[in-house]
């Protein structure tokens, strides 16, 4: 008999059920977060309807139809990455993988020129024009900037996350049997999809 | 000793194909170019259109959790979790609709 003993915690023992079931205790508190913010959205929405309706012309369509598709297709590419794992194809799940953080850097790259375009208009909390603004078209601004820019921060945490895991399947570390790190990257990475398909018409298409 | 024995195999599950998860995509894309559709040219119906694209956003959300996150085909523990979290999130969305709904 050949007994080898490893310490709890010591970084050895693999448990994937447990680790995903941690994943998405996370994502259940990540919802409630977003959750809080579309009630103050609907609320103040309810009692500044015309405002909101004003403010909301100040969005481009185009640009945040663009970014729900580069979204959609980096969810693809995301799940597509572990099906290649799972298969066995670490090559093909890495280069799913810098798929993915391409459409990331890519969606941050549109809603840097939405933002700058924002910040000529004066349209920022605190700025000249904004100031002049009624207070219904205010709060519209500051849930949009508070909203979009916490969802953006999970694009660049995400995106992070999706790089680690590139490096970890890279030494093997993340392989065929041992993936859920994978599947938690992609999980949250599907979360941050999520929060825009409902941010993208309250804020874009309401009119 | 059973196959079916899940301990001793942690990831003896469901494989999504890439064919499942590119039409899962196309799904997505249609319904996105539904609600941008109905938003920019069905501007007269206005409460209608609002009513109707959080309807579709909520339909995608179930497409991204039922088939990219895997719901789906997972155990029935993680969709029970998720009703709880939507019941938890309808008790917090009545009380407040409630709240504005009785004051002066």
């Amino acid at each position: 008999m050949n007994h080898t003993f490893t310490l709890p915690n010591s970084g050895h023992n693999y448990d994937a059920k447990a680790s995903k079931l941690g994943m998405w205790l996370f994502l259940y508190t990540e919802l409630l977060l977003f959750g809080g913010l579309f009630l103050v959205y609907m609320v103040y929405r309810s009692l500044n309807e015309e405002a909101f309706l004003l403010a909301s012309f100040n969005l481009d369509v185009w640009m945040g139809t663009f970014n729900t598709v580069v979204l959609l297709t980096s969810s693809m590419t995301v799940a597509m990455s572990i099906t290649a794992l799972q298969l066995g194809d670490a090559k093909k799940s890495i280069m799913l993988l810098w798929l993915t953080i391409a459409a990331a850097l890519i969606f941050l790259v549109v809603k840097y020129f939405e933002w700058g375009a924002k910040f000529e208009h004066g349209l920022f909390p605190g700025m000249d024009h904004f100031n002049t603004l009624p207070p219904g078209e205010r709060l519209y601004f500051y849930l949009y900037f508070f909203m979009t820019g916490l969802h953006g921060l999970h694009v660049i945490v995400g995106g992070i996350f999706i790089g680690v895991v590139i490096k970890k399947i890279k030494n093997k570390s993340v392989n065929k049997n041992r993936y859920q790190l994978l599947e938690n990257s992609g999980l949250y990475w599907h979360l941050v999809d999520l929060i825009w398909i409902y941010l993208f018409p309250l804020f874009y298409l309401i009119h | 000793m059973s196959n079916k024995d899940h301990n001793s195999e942690p990831h003896a599950e469901h494989i999504s194909s890439y064919r499942e998860h590119f039409g899962t995509w196309v799904g997505l894309i249609l319904l996105t170019m539904m609600t941008v559709f109905i938003s920019v040219f069905g501007a007269d119906l206005r409460t209608l259109s609002v009513a109707t694209a959080l309807l579709i956003a909520s339909v995608k959300a179930l497409v991204v959790g039922y088939y990219f996150m895997h719901l789906k085909y997972d155990p029935a523990i993680y969709r029970i979790m998720m009703g709880i979290v939507m019941a938890l999130f309808t008790v917090f969305l009545v009380m407040v609709i409630f709240d504005y709904l009785t004051r002066n």
